[in-house]
């Protein structure tokens, strides 16, 4: 595990989806940090299927777009601006269910 | 219509807020984050309670005007927010927003404290996951409390990546390796014109020191002159090469902090067409201002890295004279400090120009392969842009590249490549990058969703 432990409170952990897998994430943390906390580093793929990480953590580079499931549709958003949520579902490939 | 719009949270924003709402103009300030700090102060969720957060003695100013910021409810503070566009109408500004205040909003003034990013650079092995900025290593640690990977190792010309490692020794990280690759004979060169002037901000050279001799002490490998040649892995980061001292090296890593340096944010002073130039040493766009912080454009204002990468206490004393400015050209009752914050920024520039001669990555960049990928977005390779350059006439600026082989085409409207083809062009020229015309900067500066900006 790599979230650093002594001296930080965070709130009790909630599980979000992604790829199917179900991981532990702790309400306020960004998906990204959640993601890389797991031990998961891919967030997209590029064109040639090669999986891509977290690059710039600050919304500047959009390698971290992940899709999301909301309202019924799959939506793409950047991981590291993204906060979890209760029952959250990410791919990190299109047409995932 | 608002007064005042600030976009960025960070201490140039913060510190011209602090201005303009005393002096009574309605002010709203925007990020892409959730609290104000800016990325030298990105705040743990709010949901999170965290020792001893960030309470070293240089942050202090910083963490004071933060508590000032976060407690004034004057403030109108539009977090996890991005600013898409900008435009001029008439004698005001149009703010295309999207996110969690997404919409339009219409100020008076603007001022753009948009801050920087870490300077991309093309290697082998770079695209593979856990290559990482130091900056995104760092605010994971800062603000998410998570150790990016480990075993890491830490790479570039920069001094950030020594304050870096400290930070990862304090997490308890297991740290590889320190691969910088300039000598200390080289960097003690190229500090030595800039030493008798930075002895007025002593605080960040005895925090450097004192950083090197912390790493040291406890065990960290510590490789200057070192060469870093990409990495490798299956699907993930598995190990990174390097040079040192005339032998080939492999060092196993699950996770690299690379900085060579940084770029401002450009998009959006170039999108509304105010002035920029090449930033030096280390490349990108800085918006040109007068010593009031006026952009070239009427009412617009800049502060901070937008103005130039020179840190968070000289972003304070920029945000302080904008913010003043701006009172004062709004005809309110601005505060009578300019002349004294002026002076304070000034005595910052031999440092400034100190740490940018340290960290110029000018004579030791690392060398990218034929099949390195320059544009992450689209894909496109060195090999790509190269035969694409040589089809065109050597006159061709960026944006004719772009359109032939798709480069800077992609979801970061070029933030990533941009400034490696420029560099590139300006190579085969013989010129100045100042010389060759960059990307045509679009509407939106950020991705967004297309229901966002359809009525």
């Amino acid at each position: 595990m790599s979230r650093i432990v002594d001296g930080v409170t965070r709130p009790a952990p909630i599980t979000i989806e992604i790829d199917g897998a179900m991981i532990q994430a702790h309400p306020g943390e960004t998906l990204a940090a959640a993601i890389v906390a797991a031990g998961a580093y891919r967030m997209r793929d590029d064109r040639s299927g090669a999986p891509r990480g977290l690059l710039c953590n600050m919304g500047t580079c959009s390698e971290c777009f992940v899709w999301i499931a909301m309202d019924g549709a799959w939506r793409r958003r950047r991981a590291c601006l993204t906060p979890v949520s209760e029952r959250l579902r990410i791919a990190t490939h299109e047409g995932q269910p | 219509m608002i007064d005042i719009a600030i976009i960025g949270g960070g201490p140039a924003g913060q510190a011209a807020a602090q201005q303009t709402l005393a002096a009574g103009l309605s002010t709203t300030m925007i990020d892409e984050q959730a609290r104000p700090g800016g990325q030298i102060l990105r705040q743990p969720p709010a949901t999170f309670a965290v020792k001893g957060w960030m309470n070293g003695r240089l942050y202090r100013p910083l963490r004071r005007l933060l508590a000032q910021t976060e407690a004034d409810t004057r403030l109108d503070w539009r977090g996890e927010t991005s600013v898409a566009g900008i435009e001029r109408i008439d004698t005001h500004f149009r703010l295309t927003l999207s996110g969690a205040h997404g919409g339009t909003l219409l100020a008076r003034r603007v001022l753009i404290a948009a801050g920087c990013y870490d300077m991309p650079v093309a290697m082998p092995g770079w695209p593979l996951p856990g290559v990482m900025s130091a900056g995104a290593v760092q605010t994971l640690l800062k603000s998410q409390q998570v150790v990016a990977g480990q075993p890491i190792v830490l790479l570039g010309s920069h001094p950030l990546l020594l304050v870096l490692a400290t930070q990862l020794l304090d997490a308890g990280a297991d740290i590889a390796a320190v691969l910088m690759p300039q000598t200390y004979g080289q960097i003690a060169r190229a500090a030595l014109p800039y030493l008798a002037g930075a002895i007025f901000s002593p605080g960040p050279l005895i925090a450097a020191g004192a950083a090197m001799a912390r790493l040291r002490r406890a065990g960290v490998p510590m490789m200057m002159g070192a060469r870093p040649l990409g990495f490798t892995g299956d699907g993930r980061l598995e190990a990174v090469d390097y040079t040192w001292r005339g032998q080939t090296h492999r060092i196993a890593a699950q996770a690299a902090a690379v900085s060579y340096g940084f770029l401002p944010q450009s998009d959006l002073p170039r999108q509304i067409g105010a002035a920029v130039r090449w930033a030096r040493p280390a490349g990108g766009w800085e918006t040109v201002c007068d010593g009031a912080m006026r952009s070239s454009i009427p009412g617009l204002y800049v502060a901070g890295e937008t103005t130039g990468v020179a840190g968070a206490d000289a972003a304070m004393a920029e945000g302080e004279i904008a913010g003043i400015t701006m009172a004062r050209d709004a005809g309110a009752a601005a505060g009578s400090g300019i002349a004294r914050a002026q002076a304070r920024r000034a005595r910052m520039q031999p440092f400034i120009d100190l740490l940018r001669a340290v960290a110029d990555p000018g004579d030791v960049w690392p060398q990218a392969t034929p099949e390195t990928l320059l544009c992450r977005c689209e894909d496109i390779s060195v090999a790509q842009v190269e035969a694409t350059m040589a089809r065109l006439s050597p006159m061709a600026d960026a944006s004719a590249v772009k359109h032939r082989c798709r480069i800077g085409m992609g979801l970061c409207q070029g933030r990533s490549c941009e400034h490696a083809l420029v560099r590139r062009i300006a190579a085969a020229r013989g010129c100045d990058p100042d010389a060759v015309a960059p990307f045509r900067v679009r509407f939106p500066a950020r991705p967004l969703p297309v229901d966002e900006i359809i009525d």
